[in-house]
């Protein structure tokens, strides 16, 4: 198609604002499913479903024939609505000329409406406000409409109200996609220039990359150079997302849509690289955009420790859709062989552990996240360590850096005192407050990214009725008094539940953690000793008293099967414990540290 | 037909204990006669009918709740289903305080041969906070009463390890049942059971419960003062003089099939090699109402594989003092068991010793 009947655009939102039942509107309207019952289309996994939010970007093509009697092709590419997936909003956005801004109407502007916002206009892109939700009884368009130009300077005087739940206003849409975002203007007589904005493994064709065309075309049969790891490739298949993967003739200037050529490992079609033809190709490459960083690390352990292949496996496959996972083996005394992952962030995490143990049918333990520390030590060496249990003695440590990030909070003004007390109690340092409408405050401080690792968001969530949100960048790293703590069960250290505390909060935090341990860990047929230490010094302690008997008083015909369940059911706890030493853990006990922020 | 084990469930009780967790319902009036009507024409539709009656059990609820001619009519329609085998066991269930010589009387006329009382407690300040409907006094009575009716096989219930119980009032307790001279004891510990009143209470910290060590010692009693007062263990809660075992309940720890009429009531049926475990609509109305109108009665039901038989002849099978087959188990946990003192065997059988006994839930998990 001709590019100036071609559009690409997406779909920026703070979580739960809409967009994927409006991008399930848009893709309705232009007939590319028909009569399907399936909801929220671009979400494919179980997990994004379930749990309402999208991870994966996906894209789909729509030809719409607009009120000038023309056909447009436009491109959708669906973005994540989760502030741990803001890595892959900046990969979208670079595929795209223009971006919908959904504000939910009754909700208004949240942080990560204005930090997408912000990054779209970092990018150039046009920006079509819509302010959705208009059928619920709170709903305020005018609110939200001022919320948009106060707070995310973008000229909403003809933001587009509409329902994506209800039908209403998504040929208002369309017709401003058509009319407001520029089509590309890439040039169609230079060599080829593709970004590569997105990619996943197939099990048959390989990688599969996800691309924009910004200059030249692409089709089957060329041979194709990527720019950046230099290797070439044969083309076997173009096409683009109907949804899903439908195979065209190729891929023309400011297009979008999808290559596969043999690739056998993600690594070949790196997401930022430019594709270009071998011969003739051009001399420089796209701009890129920021690599996805881990800030998150933990232990992943098997259950049994005879899964430990099939974990390397599961990881190593995990990773070929999900290029920002990082892992490589570590072991633990207490655990046994294991690997130590890097995440984006804590539901990263979660999604994660929860593809791995239900995709590939395992039992896992995770040890306590952490971040990424930076140790300088008395000898002059220098060493990241996200691993507590690694840590050298503390009289060989000169100082420990940490890593903090650049928190934007959106909050009702009324709740300004609660959120600033709890930023304090998490170690933070105000930067500015900022008022984008009366009723509403945003406030800027620099946090530990350690402190958020706990409950931060749960709590900012709890001790602001649920009106606050929350983003974050990555900042750099600050010098802090922080201490290794240790815990012993029975008098010996369990490596995999040490962790790293600011030593003002150790006390608080090791007697807190004594405590969750008190409550998780099952009585056993001894005694147990729990305790908290710094170094060779025990700060809290508890003894969990010894069962001294397990037995049903009665069990008759009608309780047979209610008893049995019962006892399959412990079995299965049995099984899913890890003996330490003597001494048999569940899994929360690991994360019992999470739990204990005061 | 292979004969086999019968189990009446009547739901109905003057009021509702506290601690208990049994499908029963404080209701009366017109319902009962209902239900009673329902029952009978649930077991005359039996699909089991003509399987020979190897032991029969009524239940509750509280079927001394009943009228004698209720009574009378349930036991009918199971004689005319099921023909009792010559020496057939035939129990009520019966609360002291809802009998008398007469209810006695005719219940033996019926056929009865065996009563089983709920007396839990010889102290009066137990009864109320167990919120029982009778006094300690007519335990005395009902049971010389069921006497006088000709009763010669007799079952008390008794619990301990109740809220604020002392070994000595346990201990007490017991010596005034075993005065009583019944055939059969059950002595079960209180297990508080969720969805019950008292699972509440002991959440709010209201209930004073014995802790494990004294639970011990309470069960260490009922093992040594019935042993010598001639009476034998023959199950985990379960004590009788010589040759009087419930023969009902060995049905169940046998793992054996058993058909199961009335409103909650749980029967399974032989589904070679399988069987089939069913349950009854547990709400009155609502079973009146299947009966009545040719529903399926059961509402859940559920197959027992030949592995699920397994786990389930472990876990009743270690309750019995003579423990259950070696066929199958895992040697070394058999071993682990052992040496820790908790279990012994012969080339033929595993069974748990004095302190295996306190951990019967334990040696389960490690053998299933």
């Amino acid at each position: 198609m001709d590019q100036s009947r071609i559009r690409n655009f997406c779909i920026i939102a703070h979580i739960d604002h809409g967009k994927s039942t409006l991008a399930d509107r848009l893709i309705e309207r232009c007939g590319a499913i028909r009569g399907t019952a399936q909801e929220q289309m671009l979400d494919s996994m179980d997990i994004e479903r379930e749990r309402g939010i999208t991870i994966k970007m996906a894209a789909v093509r729509l030809l719409y024939i607009a009120k000038d009697g023309l056909e447009y092709e436009l491109n959708l590419i669906d973005t994540p609505g989760h502030v741990d997936f803001t890595y892959e909003v900046s990969r979208a956005l670079a595929a795209c000329e223009g971006a919908l801004l959904v504000v939910d109407a009754s909700q208004g502007v949240e942080a990560q409406t204005i930090a997408n916002a912000n990054m779209a206009m970092n990018q150039n892109l046009e920006i079509v406000p819509v302010i959705n939700k208009i059928d619920l009884p709170h709903a305020d368009v005018e609110r939200a409409r001022e919320e948009i130009e106060m707070a995310v300077a973008v000229d909403a005087s003809d933001a587009i109200p509409c329902s994506a739940k209800a039908g209403i206003g998504i040929d208002e849409i369309l017709e401003a996609i058509v009319a407001k975002i520029p089509p590309p203007v890439g040039r169609d007589d230079k060599p080829l220039r593709a970004l590569i904005y997105d990619s996943h493994f197939d099990a048959y064709q390989g990688a599969v990359a996800y691309v924009r065309v910004r200059d030249g075309a692409v089709k089957k049969g060329d041979v194709i150079k990527m720019m950046n790891t230099g290797s070439t490739f044969v083309v076997d298949s173009t096409g683009h997302f109907g949804p899903g993967l439908q195979v065209n003739d190729g891929i023309n200037t400011g297009e979008v849509g999808y290559i596969t050529a043999a690739m056998k490992s993600i690594g070949d079609a790196q997401v930022g690289d430019t594709v270009t033809t071998r011969d003739e190709g051009a001399s420089e490459a796209l701009p890129g955009y920021r690599k996805a960083l881990s800030m998150v690390f933990c232990g992943l352990y098997p259950s049994d420790g005879d899964q430990y292949e099939d974990l390397r496996d599961a990881i190593a496959k995990l990773q070929l859709n999900d290029a920002s996972l990082q892992f490589e083996p570590e072991t633990s005394a207490a655990l046994g062989f294991g690997f130590r992952c890097g995440f984006l962030g804590l539901l990263h995490m979660d999604i994660a552990r929860e593809r791995l143990e239900r995709e590939f049918n395992l039992d896992l333990i995770l040890t306590a996240p952490s971040v990424d520390y930076i140790v300088h030590k008395k000898n002059g060496d220098v060493e990241h360590i996200s691993n507590p249990s690694e840590f050298p003695d503390a009289n060989e440590i000169l100082a420990i850096e940490e890593p903090t990030v650049k928190a934007t909070i959106m909050v009702p003004n009324e709740y300004v005192g609660a959120v600033m007390t709890l930023c304090q109690e998490r170690r933070g340092t105000y930067t500015k407050t900022e008022y984008p409408t009366p009723q509403r405050v945003i406030l800027y401080y620099t946090l530990p990214m350690g402190e958020i690792l706990l409950d931060f968001f749960d709590k900012l969530k709890s001790n602001t009725r649920g009106y606050a949100s929350f983003d974050y960048d990555p900042d750099e790293y600050t010098a802090s008094e922080l201490v290794k703590l240790d815990i012993l069960l029975n008098g010996d250290i369990v490596d995999a539940l040490s962790f790293i505390v600011h030593k003002s909060f150790s006390y608080n935090r090791g007697r807190a953690v004594v405590e969750q341990l008190r409550k998780v860990v099952p009585r056993q047929q001894f005694e147990v000793r729990v305790q908290a230490a710094i170094g060779a010094k025990v700060i809290a302690a508890d003894t969990i008293k010894p069962f001294r008997k397990n037995v049903i008083a009665k069990c008759y015909g009608g309780d047979i099967s209610r008893k049995r369940k019962l006892l399959e059911k412990q079995k299965e706890g049995k099984k899913r414990m890890k003996q330490i030493g003597s001494v048999e853990l569940p899994q929360e006990a690991f994360l019992s540290v999470l739990k204990v922020a005061e | 037909m292979d004969p086999i084990a019968v189990y009446v469930h009547t739901p109905f009780c003057p009021s509702k204990c506290g601690y208990c967790d049994f499908n029963s319902f404080a209701m009366d009036g017109e319902i009962i006669d209902r239900t009673v009507k329902a029952i009978c024409q649930e077991i005359l539709r039996s699909s089991l009918r003509g399987a020979p009656a190897k032991t029969i059990f009524f239940g509750g609820g509280t079927p001394t709740f009943l009228s004698g001619e209720q009574l009378d009519s349930l036991l009918k329609a199971v004689f005319e289903v099921h023909p009792p085998i010559v020496g057939c066991e035939i129990t009520s269930e019966a609360n002291p305080g809802t009998v008398d010589a007469s209810k006695f009387a005719s219940m033996r006329e019926s056929g009865w041969n065996r009563i089983s009382l709920g007396a839990q407690s010889f102290l009066d300040s137990d009864l109320l906070r167990l919120e029982r409907v009778h006094k300690a006094g007519e335990i005395e009575r009902a049971v010389l009463a069921a006497r006088e009716a000709g009763f010669d096989n007799v079952n008390l219930d008794l619990m301990f390890a109740l809220p604020d119980q002392s070994r000595h009032a346990w201990r007490s307790n017991l010596e005034r049942a075993l005065a009583l001279e019944p055939e059969h004891l059950s002595l079960y510990c209180l297990t508080i059971e969720q969805n019950t009143a008292f699972y509440k209470k002991n959440l709010r910290g209201e209930l004073n419960l014995p802790d494990d060590d004294s639970q011990r010692d309470m069960y260490e009693d009922c093992l040594r003062i019935c042993a010598e007062q001639g009476y034998e263990q023959y199950e985990i809660s379960n004590f009788s003089k010589p040759g009087r075992e419930c023969q009902h309940n060995l049905c169940y720890w046998y793992g054996e099939a058993y058909a199961g009429y009335g409103p909650g009531a749980v029967g399974c049926l032989p589904l070679s090699p399988d069987l089939l475990r069913y349950t009854n609509l547990k709400h009155p109305e609502r079973y009146c109402q299947a009966v009545e109108n040719g529903d399926p009665i059961p509402f859940e039901s559920e197959i027992i594989d030949v592995a699920t038989q397994r786990t389930e002849r472990i876990m009743l099978g270690l309750r019995l003092n003579k423990g259950v087959s070696h066929e199958g188990l895992p040697q070394g946990a058999l071993a682990k068991l052992e040496q820790r003192g908790w279990i012994g065997r012969d080339d033929q059988r595993v069974w748990l010793t004095a302190e295996g006994r306190h951990f019967c839930s334990e040696v389960a998990l490690e053998l299933i």
